[in-house]
C-alpha cells in the first residue's frame, strides 16, 4: 500500500494519526508531525496505524510535551521547504536564518522542566525514537553534569555510590588534576 | 515540594549523556566516571570510546610545545597544557638536549643531541598519552636534517585513536658536501630507514625548518628556493615542487582535505587553500583573510606609537587554530570564529600543536571498570 510517490506523500500529510498515551488518552495529530518518530513512521508504513497508536511507555503528561515538540519542528522542516521555491536565495537564507533563531528559543523554553521530566522525556524520545529530541535532552542533561562534582551529580539525579570510599579515594589520588 | 526523583535511565541513555560531555575540558569525563559503577564501567567500555570519538570528530588540543630546543630548567621540557590535564613532562633525557620536531596523530618526534662522548638513539617518537617510547637510530646516509614529520601508519585509519598503531617518520635535508633536497622514511613496521630519494632540480636548495603538512598520502615542507614547497609522496616513493603564494608561508592542512597556506603581510592574516581541478592543474584560491590589528588586543596603531609585528608560529589542524606571534606576545586564533586567546606559556619560537583524545579509560579507573 505504502509506496513512495510524492503525490501519496502529499495526501499523507493531511492524514491525522491517533496516538494513545499509556494512561489511554487519545491525541489526534498530523502524520507530519507523528513521523518525526521513526518508530511510528514505521508502524505507517507497516500500515498498523488504524484505530491508534498505542504508546504503553509514554503518560499523557509526556505524550502532551512530546507532541508539542514535534508539532513545531515538523512546522519549521515544512516551512523552511515551502520557502526555498518561493524566496531568493538572500531572502531565503534571511527566513532560514529566523526560523532557526524562532527554532532555538523553543527549544531553549521547551527544556525549562524538572529533571524528572526531562528524564522521561529521554526516555520517551529513545522509545519513539526522535533524534532531535533525543540530542536536545541529552545535552541538557550533559551540560548539567559539566563542573559538577561526582557528589553533586549522584545527588542531583539520584544515583545511588557503590564505589568503596577506598576506590573512590584511590582514583582521586590518581586523576588528582579532575577534581580541583 | 520536592520534584519527583528522576526515573533510572539504562546504560545506553546514559551513555548518550556522557557521550555529549566535551573532549576539550576531559574532567568531566573523568567526575562522572566515579559517580557510581554503571558509569564508570559505561566510560570504559571500548565501544564508548569508539562513539565519542566519532561523535566528536577531532581530537582537541590537549597542549602546546616549543619547536626548537626547550630550555632544560629545572622545571624540565614539557608539553603545556592546554586543559586541567597537568602538563606532560618529556620522558627522561639524562642530560641530553631534547628538540621537539613534529607532532601528529598523537605522537610526539624528538630529537636528542648527544653530549660529546655519549651516544644512543638519535629520534624518539614519543606517545604521552599511553607512555610509549620507541627510539630510532639516524639513517645510515650522512643527512643533514632540515625538517621531519611523524605520522600513523595504519591502513584506513581515521586517525582519531592512532595509539599503539605503525607509524612513520619522515626526514628532509641535504646529503653532506651536496645540495640537493633528499628525503627519507622510518617505518616502524620494518624498523629501517629507506634509501634517500633525491630532487634534483633545485639546485642549492634547502629545505626551511618548520613544520610540515600532511595531505592525503602526501607531505609538504617549505624549501628557501624561488618560494616554492617541496612534495613528498611515500607510496611513490617521490619528490616533486610546487609553488607557494608568498615565500615566507606557513603551511596547513585545511579541514576540506586540501593544502593550505598561511602568510602576514602588514597586519592582515592570509588564508589560502590550494584547489587542485580534475585534470590536475592547481591553484591558490583565498580563504581567509583576517585584519589582526582588529581582532588581536594591544596591537592596534592607534594604540601604539611603533609598529607591532606579526608572525605565524604554528597551526593545530583539525580544530582550525593558528598561532600568531606578537611584540605584545603569543595568540591563538580560531579561524572559524575568529576568536583570539592570548597563551601564557613560555614558548618562545615557533609552537607545535599536540592533539589527542583523553577518556577515563585507563589506570585505576580502567581496572576497576574490569572488576566489576
Amino acid at each position: 500500500m505504502a509506496s513512495a510517490g510524492s503525490g501519496d506523500e502529499k495526501a499523507a500529510a493531511a492524514a491525522m494519526i491517533t496516538l494513545i498515551s499509556s494512561d489511554n488518552e487519545k491525541f489526534e495529530v498530523t502524520e507530519a508531525t507523528a513521523t518525526l518518530s521513526q518508530t511510528i513512521r514505521h508502524m505507517i508504513e507497516d500500515g498498523c496505524t488504524d484505530g491508534g497508536v498505542p504508546l504503553p511507555n509514554v503518560t499523557s503528561k509526556i505524550l502532551a510535551r512530546v507532541i508539542e515538540y514535534c508539532k513545531k519542528h515538523a512546522t519549521a522542516a515544512a516551512g523552511e521547504e515551502g520557502s526555498s521555491s518561493s524566496f531568493s536565495d538572500a531572502a531565503f537564507l534571511e527566513v532560514d536564518r529566523a526560523f532557526l533563531e524562532e527554532l532555538e528559543e523553543f527549544d531553549d523554553a521547551f527544556l525549562e522542566v524538572d529533571r524528572a521530566t526531562l528524564f522521561d522525556l529521554i526516555l520517551a524520545a529513545n522509545y519513539l525514537d526522535i533524534k532531535g529530541l533525543l540530542n536536545l535532552t541529552c545535552q541538557k542533561v550533559a551540560d548539567s553534569v559539566k563542573g559538577k562534582t561526582p557528589e553533586q551529580i549522584r545527588e542531583m539525579y539520584n544515583i545511588v555510590n557503590d564505589l568503596t570510599p577506598e576506590e573512590e579515594a584511590e582514583i582521586r589520588r590518581e586523576t588528582q588534576w579532575a577534581f580541583e | 515540594m520536592a520534584s519527583p526523583p528522576p526515573p533510572e535511565l539504562m546504560d545506553e541513555l546514559v551513555g548518550e549523556i556522557l557521550l555529549r560531555l566535551p573532549p576539550v575540558e576531559p574532567e568531566h569525563l573523568f567526575r562522572a566516571a566515579l559517580v557510581c559503577k554503571p558509569w564508570l564501567r559505561i566510560l570504559c567500555d571500548p565501544a564508548f570510546g569508539r562513539r565519542y570519538r566519532a561523535f566528536h570528530g577531532a581530537p582537541p588540543l590537549l597542549g602546546l610545545l616549543p619547536e626548537i630546543v626547550v630550555d632544560q630548567g629545572d622545571r624540565g621540557p614539557r608539553i603545556f597544557s592546554n586543559t586541567s590535564i597537568p602538563d606532560f613532562r618529556l620522558p627522561g633525557s639524562d642530560g641530553c638536549l631534547m628538540s621537539p620536531l613534529d607532532c601528529r596523530h598523537g605522537l610526539v618526534l624528538i630529537y636528542i643531541d648527544y653530549m660529546l662522548g655519549d651516544e644512543g638513539d638519535n629520534y624518539l617518537v614519543w606517545d604521552p598519552i599511553t607512555g610509549d617510547k620507541h627510539g630510532l637510530p639516524a639513517p645510515d646516509s650522512p643527512l643533514l636534517i632540515d625538517s621531519a614529520a611523524v605520522l600513523c601508519a595504519a591502513d584506513y585509519c581515521d586517525h582519531l585513536d592512532c595509539h599503539g598503531g605503525p607509524f612513520r617518520v619522515v626526514l628532509m635535508g641535504t646529503l653532506d658536501f651536496e645540495d640537493n633536497i633528499v628525503a627519507s622514511v622510518y617505518s616502524s613496521e620494518t624498523g629501517v630507514w629507506s634509501a634517500p630519494v633525491a630532487f634534483d632540480n633545485a639546485y642549492e636548495a634547502s629545505v626551511l625548518p618548520g613544520r610540515g603538512a600532511l595531505v592525503g598520502d602526501a607531505i609538504y615542507f617549505t624549501i628557501c628556493w624561488k618560494g616554492n614547497a617541496i612534495k613528498y609522496e611515500w607510496g611513490q616513493n617521490f619528490l616533486s615542487m610546487i609553488n607557494l603564494p608568498s615565500p615566507a608561508t606557513t603551511l596547513m592542512a585545511m579541514d576540506d582535505g586540501s593544502l593550505g597556506s598561511a602568510y602576514i603581510e602588514g597586519s592582515s592574516l592570509y588564508i589560502l587553500s590550494r584547489k587542485v581541478n580534475s585534470e590536475g592543474a592547481a591553484e591558490w584560491v583565498q580563504f581567509k583573510v583576517i585584519e589582526l590589528e582588529t581582532i588581536i588586543p594591544g596591537t592596534s596603531s592607534d594604540q601604539k606609537p611603533f609598529v607591532v609585528g606579526f608572525a605565524v608560529v604554528g597551526f593545530a589542524e583539525g580544530v582550525g587554530v593558528i598561532f600568531i606571534r606578537t611584540d605584545v606576545g603569543l595568540f591563538t586564533i580560531e579561524l572559524k570564529s575568529e576568536r583570539v586567546r592570548k597563551v601564557n606559556k613560555p614558548l618562545d619560537d615557533s609552537v607545535l600543536s599536540y592533539m589527542s583524545f583523553y577518556t577515563p579509560d585507563r589506570g585505576r579507573l580502567l581496572s576497576l571498570a574490569r572488576t566489576h
